[in-house]
Parts: structure tokens; C-alpha cells; sequence
């Protein structure tokens, strides 16, 4: 077995994160490749959720379906992901009326999957811990069913509670406690394969790339109204704002967060804000301004799924065409699409380059499937970004310009760009239509002039903005298309359907807008049984990539429930379409 | 009237004609014959080059309406001005003030756009202090949208959309504003440029949120409060009230005596960039800061 899927379940509020976020750490540190994500309802106590943590030996680029390992920390933990365990599996739990469960026992050894009960209530209790200690009992438990040495464990829980000293002894006790733990009869032993060396990478969440990539590339002010799956990019500036010494403010809606970052855009600094789909709504009336006036613009929106509030935590990619089509009016606009914490990294750093060079709105797009799962980086093998922000700043230059300047009419729809205050030479920056020095015109012919100019943008951008990657061999049994986490399920089957000797290659756009659509052309002439695989209801790719160039993709691998895509939804899916 | 224009101002007006010229700008003015906004945009540059500013020191910044209308016609060919979207102006000027205190940002807005479109924003800026200057136009009604009630149009009084009248209680701007606890309220006339510039000049001294709001005269669509009515009442404030109960006093009554005058003053309370610990001390402003920083300190923690 490549990997190990560990689940830890219940209720919100019952310390599963402190406990997964304790196992991560150790198992990294163990060398073990890792990837973790969270289920969870929108709610801060109750309602059932889990965090997943998948870890090998190999990178792991995306979930597994089934776990071979749950901690159900309550009730719900066990009767909600019972069915979730693959054969084989172990479920330690600590519910004492677990026997009145209908049908649960019945559940376990048609799928073989043992359940181990340890009263971990009392337990805790006994030891001066409360409810929330009992994660702290089964996970002892656990370590021992793994077969893991103690002192690792220990270990990251001091590490972890260092902050609570008082609490942190009975942690330890706890812990202990369900490791030794008596008269459970056989304990199944898991055997887990160990790492030999230790990765290089860094465990991040794509939310802390765009951070990362963000201070990179010189950001000085993020603003931001909360919002999931993007409130975490907040989180992550504010914690750093006294190392980076970067303005951080939570604004009073996105409208305001938006028009803060454009704000500071026209003064001069580089300067973004994030939401999901609702929020991007309110500052969509910004998009266009932007693009009118030619200010850069770099919003991050974080999808989950929609339409209305939908489904706050979970994730999705079903705002691509929004995305594209977002805001009144016609001009130019560049949207980009993350599939993980390292191309999240690259790509805000982009994202800023690209909107101060072409002077118009750039859109990244993230899932909360990229935003909040953790993956395994070496942001050393990111690509090199400078900064190159395409401003007017030589003296001389600065000093010979004209007003006209700003908006000049030109072939390839650039135009020069200045900062208030660095030249004696000024503009309007007009979001009503104007003439080449941004006063106003209601002429046919001066409105005409620029409307084209700026849509000359497009094709610049096109022609500036890489290809999209194959992934895979040249030529394959079956082919796929897509954009965002979609990657990351297929790189993952990909692999183990090699050992199967089925060929699976993969295009990915990471450049949504403007639409490169000769490298899909190419790819599709190589690989007649291309499909698509999208996150959405509609396959919105494959229908933007269909209406371009007229070549109909062979399926439609779609998702729409709120969960990525996992390696066997590929798997499956390939099974189906070549019949093994 | 407020009599302002010491012989030292004159002398200095005249010294700096040629920095006065270019805030003027080239472009022929749009507005209404007897329109508020002659006398507030003029008011505005003669405050300006009186505080020593040249146009490519100031970022002037316009909402949507008659007074940014005027946006296009203003320090254009040395300085530089934002005419964005209704009702959001205080924040993307609020954006540009934070990036470089070391230009001047004025905001303008009429009474739609600050107390309909967008007072969240107003709200926030208030408490939030941030160092720049606003303008709000109160010609008390939509002028560039013909004449539709706005939220300081007096009630009883037919407009566009409203022909039974207006049937709510106007917002007292300078009151609302005091009750958020502002470091800076004044209320001038239109009709007086010379009050104004007095006014405006003490806002662009400010150290702050600026909330400056002028009475301004709409001939077209406001016939409640015109040039005779509003003169007739403007009652000029001697001294400024000393703290935001009295300043409150002094700025309820809309209706018999109007005072006009700096209503409420807090020259202690830091600006919002002044207030965040991490730029305790930071001598430099976020345009100059654009540059690659280093992660290694950062991502140690991830290994």
C-alpha cells in the first residue's frame, strides 16, 4: 500500500484539529510525506466533521476516498464515518453505549474493519482532564495500534501545549494512558511502512502560499472581510504583520476591502484582497472600474460552492465563468487558477506582475480544496519571480511626458504608467470613458479609440502568458483536461494507473483568461479520448474550450458536491471509460 | 459673511498665481449657472496653494455626481485625480492616503453617495481615522440624476420620484458624524468661498479623518434651501465647541440658526497608521516598500 489514510472524527468543537494538527507535524517530522484537509459544517460546536490525513512514503498531491485508520472521537465520529473505513480498517473510539448502536457491529465485520473501544471519558476524567481530552486517550491508543514509538508523540504534544502548562501534564497522561491502556483483547496491528529519510518540503496550506507568495513579491497592504475559504490569508498576513511590517486591515465589507487595494494600487504600492464567490459578487463594480481606468487590481477568490451562502465550507470550482465574466462592460481582464500551495505561491506572484504591467484586474482563483488543505512544498524549486511592475521611473523619462501619455492610444493597448506625486506631469485617473489624458469624452470617435485600445490588451497578454502543461506521456490510453485541484487527483491516479501499464495524460490551464486555446488544439489532435474533469456542474472549461474551437470532448468527469475530486473518482472514471 | 483674506494671504495667493493656475486646470467647467461646486472647487485650490501644496503634492479623488463632474477639471495637467465609482470613494481614497501620507488626499462626495450609496463607509473611515480630507457636497438632493430625494432632502418637499413630497426626516450629517467620535467636524456655506477656504485649510492641516460638509446650493433641483434662504440663516460659530456634546448642540438645528464653523476638534487622537503597532516607528511610506522580501524567517516554522 502506497499510503495510510488516517480520519479523525466528531463533533465540532471536541479538539479534532489540535489533535490533527499534533499527528501532521509528527508524521512530517518522521519524514513521511503528507496531505491533510478538513471536512466541517459551518458551524464552530456541533455538527459532525473530520479532519483527513493522508501519508506515504510518496508525495501525496490529493485525498483518499476511504481511511484506513478513525479516531471517532464521539458518537458521531462513529456512526457518520463507520462506512468510510476500507476493509481492513481500525476504528478506535470511545463511546460507551457503542453496543446500541443499530447495526453498527454488523457494519464493522462485513467490512472487516475492527472497532476499538477504550472508556476514554473516564479515563480523562480520572486523570483531571475533561471531554476534551479524550482525543488526547485515543490518540495513545492509536500510536499503539500503528505500532509508532511514544516519545515522538509526547514529544509534539509538549510542543503544541507549551502555552498551557496546567493542562499540558494531564495531556501527557492522557496520552500515556491510552497507549498502555489494558484488557482491550487483540489489538490489531497496522504495519506502516517507515520513511528511510525526511523530505525536504514544507506542510503548508495553499492560504499560507498566497501569503507567502504575497510578502514575496512585496505586497505592503492587504485588506479583507472574512469569508471561507479565504479568512485564512487574513489570518496568516496579520500573524506575520510584525515581521513584514505590512498594513493589515480587516475593512467593513468587500466593497471596501476592494476599493482600499485599488486605492493603494493607484498610489503606488502593490496591495490585494481575497474572498469567496459572495463576497467577490459585492466587488465585481470595482473589477470594471479597474479596467476602465487601467488600474491594476488583484483580488484572490477562494471558491466554494454556490449559488447563495451554499456551502461556506466546502469546496468547489464552480466560479470559472463568473470569474471570467465578471463585471459590466467589456475590457480586459486576467484570470489565473491555483492547484496547490506552491503553484499558489507562483501564481499571486504573478498575479501582481501582470496587473501592473497590462494595468487592468487580475482574479486568482483558489478551492477550499487548495486554500485550506496542507500539502508537502519545497518552495525552493518555485519558479524565480522578480518584480516587474512596467511603471515610468527614470528621471528623464518622468520628466518628458505628456498628460496624454497615460492612456495614449497604442497597437498593443499599453499605455505608460506613473505614480502621483513622481512626476510634474499629470492625469485624470477617470472611471467615466475619456481621451488619452483621461478627461472625460462622450465623442463616438475618441470612445471608439480607447474602448479597442484596451481590448488590444488581450491579445498582448495571450501572446505574453505561457501554455498550459502536459502532464503524463505525449500520447495516452485516455486524456484529461483541467484546471485548479483537478491536478491533483489526476497526477495521482496517473501513478498508480502507470504501475497498471494504462496510459493517462493530462493538460492543465493555470492561465484561465485570456484562453490559450492552440495548445488544447494540439493536445486533443495527439490525444483523440480527451475528457474533461471540473469540479462544476456545468464542465465550464469545456464548454468555454468547446465554443472556441469546436472540438467536443469524449466525457465530462464532473463534480459538484461540495468534496474534491479523489484519486479513485479518476480511477473509477477511467475503469468505466476503458472497461477494466 | 466670514471675512477671511489677510493682506498676508493676498500677497501669498498672488506669489504662488502660477501653482493657483494649474489647480485651476484648462477644461470649461460643466455646472449649472449658480451651482455650489464654482465656489467649493475654488475655495479648494486657493486653500490648497495658501497650505503650500503644488499639484503633484495632492491626490484629488471624486464620487459620482455633479461635484465629480468636475474631476476632469481640476489640477490636471500637474496633478493627479481618481473619479471611481458611486458611493465608494472614501474607501479607495482611504487605499491612497494609507499607501503615501506624504500626498495629500481629498475626497469629494455628494450627499447621495455619502448617506445612500455608501455611508458604511463613512462610518468606518470616522472611526477608523484615517489621514486624509473629506469633502461631502450636500446640495440635498440626486442633482446629476434630476433631482430625486436624497437622504438630507427636508421632508414635505416634492421631488423627482417623490411628487407627494418627502415623507422622512432628513440625516443631520455633521451630527451623525459626531455621534462616531470624529477627530475632525466642520460645516461651511457655498456661498461664501472665503469661509470655506478658512475651513478647508484648518481640515488639510488636520491630522486625521477631515469631515468637512458644505452647504451647498443646487439652483436646478433644491428650492428649499436657496442663496436667500441659507444666507439668511448661517449663523458664523466664534470659537469651537470643546467637546462633542456641545459641538453637537451647535450643529443640531438645520432649521432657524445654521452654524457654520469648525464644530468639533481632536488634535490628540493618532491616525489610523499612527494606531498600528507594526509601523511603530517606520519611516518610510508602503509605495516605498515595494520590493522582494525574504521568506526564509517565515516558512522556518513549516519545516
Amino acid at each position: 500500500m502506497d499510503r495510510t489514510v488516517l480520519k479523525i472524527a466528531g463533533e465540532s468543537g471536541m479538539g479534532l484539529l489540535s489533535v490533527g494538527k499534533v499527528v501532521a507535524k509528527i508524521l512530517k517530522d518522521m519524514g513521511f510525506y503528507v496531505h491533510t484537509d478538513r471536512e466541517f459544517p459551518s458551524l464552530i460546536k456541533g455538527g459532525y466533521s473530520n479532519m483527513q490525513i493522508d501519508f506515504g512514503l510518496k508525495p501525496i498531491r490529493s485525498l483518499s476516498l476511504h481511511a484506513n485508520l478513525v479516531i471517532a472521537l464521539d458518537r458521531e465520529g462513529l456512526v457518520q464515518y463507520v462506512d468510510t473505513v476500507a476493509e481492513g480498517g481500525v476504528i478506535v473510539h470511545g463511546y460507551e453505549r457503542h453496543e446500541k448502536i443499530a447495526g453498527l457491529q454488523e457494519k464493522a465485520k462485513q467490512r472487516k474493519v475492527t472497532l476499538l473501544y477504550l472508556p476514554a471519558h473516564s479515563i480523562a476524567h480520572s486523570l483531571g482532564g475533561g471531554d476534551l481530552m479524550v482525543n488526547m486517550v485515543l490518540l495513545g491508543l492509536l500510536w499503539r495500534v500503528m505500532g509508532f514509538p511514544l516519545k515522538p508523540l509526547e514529544d509534539a504534544v509538549r510542543e503544541q501545549f507549551a502555552k498551557k502548562p496546567a493542562l499540558l501534564e494531564i495531556d501527557l497522561k492522557c496520552v500515556r494512558a491510552g497507549n498502555e491502556a489494558k484488557g482491550l483483547g487483540k489489538i490489531p496491528e497496522y504495519k506502516i511502512q517507515l520513511p528511510k529519510s525526511k523530505p525536504k518540503e514544507i506542510l503548508i496550506d495553499g492560504n499560507m502560499g498566497i501569503a507567502l507568495g504575497a510578502i514575496k513579491a512585496g505586497v505592503r497592504a492587504y485588506y479583507a472581510y472574512p469569508m471561507s475559504p479565504a479568512s485564512s490569508i487574513l489570518t496568516h498576513l496579520a500573524n506575520f504583520s510584525h515581521d513584514t511590517g505590512m498594513l493589515i486591515k480587516q475593512a467593513e465589507d468587500e466593497i471596501t476591502a476592494a476599493q482600499m487595494a485599488l486605492g493603494s494600487m493607484f498610489m503606488g504600492t502593490r496591495s490585494f484582497t481575497a474572498t469567496s464567490g459572495g463576497g467577490f459578487d459585492l466587488m465585481t463594480e470595482t473589477v470594471s472600474v479597474a479596467g476602465i481606468m487601467e488600474n491594476p487590481l488583484v483580488i484572490v477568490l477562494a471558491q466554494r460552492p454556490g449559488p447563495g451562502t451554499g456551502l461556506p465550507t466546502w469546496t468547489a470550482q464552480g466560479d470559472l465563468k463568473m470569474a471570467i465574466h465578471s463585471s459590466h462592460g467589456e475590457f480586459t481582464k486576467i484570470v489565473l487558477a491555483a492547484s496547490d500551495p506552491l503553484s499558489a505561491y507562483e501564481l499571486i506572484q504573478h498575479a501582481f506582475n501582470l496587473a501592473e504591467q497590462f494595468q487592468t484586474p487580475v482574479i486568482l482563483l483558489t478551492e477550499k480544496a487548495v486554500g485550506e488543505a496542507q500539502m508537502m512544498v519545497d518552495l525552493d524549486k518555485a519558479k524565480k519571480i522578480p518584480i516587474e511592475r512596467g511603471l515610468v521611473t527614470s528621471k528623464k523619462e518622468l520628466a518628458a511626458l505628456k498628460s496624454s501619455d497615460r492612456f495614449k492610444i497604442t497597437e498593443n493597448g499599453i499605455s505608460k504608467r506613473w505614480l502621483p506625486g513622481s512626476s510634474a506631469t499629470g492625469y485624470y485617473g477617470n472611471g467615466d470613458e475619456h481621451r488619452e489624458d483621461g478627461t472625460l469624452t462622450e465623442e463616438g470617435p475618441e470612445i471608439a479609440a480607447i474602448m479597442a485600445k484596451r481590448w488590444r490588451k488581450l491579445k498582448t497578454i495571450q501572446k505574453a502568458l505561457p501554455d498550459p502543461v502536459v502532464y503524463g506521456p505525449k500520447k495516452a490510453d485516455i486524456s484529461f483536461v483541467g484546471w485548479g485541484s483537478s491536478k491533483n487527483a489526476v497526477l495521482d491516479a496517473m501513478e498508480v494507473l502507470a504501475d497498471r501499464k494504462v496510459k493517462v495524460n493530462y493538460l492543465h490551464y493555470e492561465v484561465l483568461w485570456p484562453l490559450r486555446d492552440e495548445a488544447f488544439k494540439k493536445f486533443a489532435k495527439e490525444n483523440p479520448n480527451f475528457h474533461i474533469i471540473e469540479g462544476n456542474l456545468q464542465g465550464q472549461l469545456a464548454d468555454i474550450l468547446e465554443g472556441r474551437t469546436g472540438l467536443k470532448f469524449k466525457g465530462r468527469l464532473l463534480k459538484f458536491d461540495g468534496r474534491p475530486f479523489f484519486r479513485r473518482d479518476v480511477t473509477d472514471y477511467i475503469g468505466k471509460i476503458l472497461n477494466f | 459673511m466670514g471675512s477671511l483674506k489677510s493682506k498676508n494671504d493676498i500677497k501669498l495667493l498672488a506669489d504662488r498665481k502660477d501653482e493657483y493656475l494649474r489647480f485651476e486646470g484648462n477644461e470649461r467647467l460643466t455646472w449649472c449657472s449658480g451651482c455650489g461646486n464654482f465656489g467649493i472647487q475654488k475655495a479648494l485650490e486657493r486653500a490648497l496653494v495658501l497650505e503650500g501644496f503644488k499639484t503633484p503634492d495632492v491626490l484629488l479623488c471624486f464620487d459620482i455626481g455633479c461635484n465629480g463632474n468636475g474631476s476632469d477639471k481640476i489640477a490636471g495637467t500637474g496633478g493627479i485625480t481618481f473619479h471611481g465609482l458611486h458611493g465608494r470613494v472614501i474607501s479607495a481614497a482611504a487605499g491612497a492616503a494609507l499607501a503615501n501620507p506624504r500626498i495629500k488626499v481629498v475626497a469629494s462626495a455628494g450627499d447621495g453617495a455619502t448617506f445612500s450609496e455608501g455611508p458604511g463607509h463613512l462610518l468606518h473611515a470616522v472611526r477608523s481615522n484615517y489621514p486624509m480630507l473629506f469633502i461631502l457636497h450636500n446640495n440635498e438632493n440626486f442633482a446629476l440624476t434630476t433631482g430625486q430625494a436624497s437622504a438630507t432632502t427636508r421632508k414635505g418637499f416634492p421631488m423627482n420620484g417623490s411628487p407627494d413630497g418627502v415623507v422622512l426626516d432628513p440625516i443631520n450629517a455633521c451630527d451623525f458624524v459626531l455621534g462616531l467620535k470624529p477627530s475632525f467636524v466642520a460645516r461651511s456655506f457655498s456661498g461664501d468661498v472665503n469661509h470655506m477656504t478658512d475651513i478647508l485649510r484648518s481640515a488639510l492641516r488636520h491630522n486625521g479623518f477631515a469631515f468637512v460638509e458644505m452647504l451647498q446650493l443646487c439652483p436646478t433641483y433644491n428650492r428649499a434651501t436657496s442663496y436667500e434662504w441659507l444666507s439668511q440663516r448661517v449663523q458664523y460659530l466664534k470659537t469651537t465647541p470643546k467637546t462633542i456634546e456641545a459641538a453637537r448642540k451647535a450643529a443640531a438645528d438645520m432649521e432657524e440658526k445654521i452654524n457654520v464653523g469648525i464644530l468639533y476638534q481632536n488634535v490628540e487622537s493618532p491616525n489610523f497608521l499612527e494606531r498600528l503597532p507594526n509601523r511603530k516607528g517606520v519611516k518610510t511610506a508602503l509605495v516605498d516598500e515595494v520590493k522582494a522580501y525574504d521568506i526564509k524567517k517565515l516558512t522556518s516554522q513549516f519545516e
